[in-house]
């Protein structure tokens, strides 16, 4: 599935944990949003991670999901363009 | 999910977070998250962290080593999958001789059929080649394997038939600079022969994950012998694909010129030819979108990637040592 998260995090500590915790799962598109493309497994995992680092009274995470059909659909203007998972350099 | 190759001499492999780390001199050269990968390929030398290498592990992500020309040196496999009743399959089957001699027959029938498919296509395209009478000595290869009544003369039909097939193999190279006369290894001599044993080393790191995947013991096969430390059952499933991806990858680089003669080195105590390193990133990619390539599969009549096919046909395979099918078919492409 395709997941667009959002945070409002004030605390700077806080925020720079869940933006490390998001790095591993997904792509970091815009301050405070990131693309992942998780299944079931890893959308729990992600979500059991972040949920256990937040503070639910400052701050808030939001999940919105794609479907299948609309994931191809996200126009974009400017910024990075999506990149390609299948191969990558080191070097 | 990727494959990431690791060009850089010396780089170091950690772990940050969940993800893989790639380093060298205090600089980054690469950061991933660990679920984007399925496969780790480091040419040359590099230095892992104790907590990466269990990470993969543990993620059954496999990494193979490659010297920085290409030779295959070796491997860190996952535990093996625990499909026991695939390998007491396998065992078994290498026990029975008409079993053995059926596998090693459709491997080879496999890989010949591509070769000769291979020609045949060139000649349809370029009257003025001459690659007919390679076409025939390979059919008559092809129509020989049923007759077979042992493993030992399938090989020979074997080496016969690629015999044929490398003799013409210069005449498919239509751009000036690249010659070839015969295959070498160990090391390759010329660039063509070079580009053959690192696309072989890449589709064997590929094939040997797939038939993990699907719960082989690579190492016991039945066209190529047991040697002590090589997957012959790996080797026995490349043969049908090193036509079909590696030869037509390679053609493809040379023929629309993204390799040139000067993107080669030679050593010269050995004469050993490979790639430089801007090249060999090129080539790495042009393998990697050959891999993503769809064609359409006879057996399952639906579209796959070359990707995909590798476990298709270890599945095929498993069904046929199973007793869930009278044979196994190989990829067989026209």
């Amino acid at each position: 599935m395709f997941v667009l998260v959002s945070y409002d995090i004030p605390n700077d500590k806080r925020r720079t944990k869940i933006h490390n915790a998001l790095k591993s799962y997904g792509e970091w598109v815009q301050f405070s949003v990131f693309e992942c493309d998780l299944d079931d497994t890893n959308y729990a995992r992600l979500r059991a991670r972040l949920s256990a680092l937040i503070k639910p009274e400052e701050d808030s995470i939001r999940f919105y999901f794609l479907c299948r059909t609309c994931s191809p659909k996200i126009e974009r203007i400017g910024g990075k363009p999506p990149t390609d998972d299948s191969i990558f350099f080191a070097g | 999910m990727g494959t990431v190759y690791v060009n850089q001499e010396d780089a170091f492999l950690g772990r940050s977070d969940e993800r893989l780390k790639i380093t060298h001199e205090r600089r980054t050269l690469l950061e991933v998250p660990l679920l984007r990968i399925d496969g780790i390929v480091v040419l040359g030398r590099a230095h892992f962290s104790p907590a990466l290498m269990g990470e993969l592990l543990e993620r059954r992500i496999p990494m193979s080593f490659l010297s920085p020309t290409g030779r295959y040196l070796g491997r860190v496999e996952p535990e093996l999958s625990k499909n026991i009743f695939v390998r007491s399959a396998q065992w078994r089957a290498s026990e029975q001789p008409e079993r053995t001699l059926h596998l090693a027959r459709a491997f080879v029938r496999g890989k010949l059929k591509n070769c000769r498919n291979d020609l045949m296509r060139a000649q349809r395209e370029h009257p003025e080649l001459n690659v007919q009478k390679a076409i025939e000595s390979i059919q008559q290869n092809i129509d020989a394997l049923p007759r077979t009544e042992n493993v030992d003369s399938v090989r020979g039909l074997e080496g016969a038939g690629s015999a044929s097939y490398f003799a013409v193999f210069e005449q498919l190279i239509r751009v000036k600079g690249f010659s070839f006369t015969h295959r070498n290894r160990r090391p390759p001599l010329d660039p063509v022969n070079a580009l053959l044993s690192f696309g072989y080393s890449l589709l064997r790191h590929d094939i040997q994950s797939a038939l993990n995947i699907v719960g082989f013991d690579p190492y016991l096969g039945f066209l190529h012998t047991q040697r002590y430390g090589r997957p012959s059952l790996a080797l026995d499933l490349m043969e049908e694909f090193r036509p079909l991806v590696v030869d037509a990858m390679i053609l493809g680089c040379l023929n629309k010129s993204v390799l040139q003669p000067t993107d080669f080195e030679s050593e010269p105590l050995s004469g050993a030819v490979s790639l430089n390193a801007e090249a060999r990133k090129q080539f790495l990619r042009q393998y990697e979108q050959k891999k993503q390539s769809r064609f359409r599969h006879l057996v399952l009549e639906k579209q796959c990637t070359y990707q995909e096919a590798f476990e298709i046909q270890a599945r095929l395979l498993s069904k046929y040592l199973l007793g869930e099918t009278h044979q196994y078919p190989p990829l067989i492409l026209k």
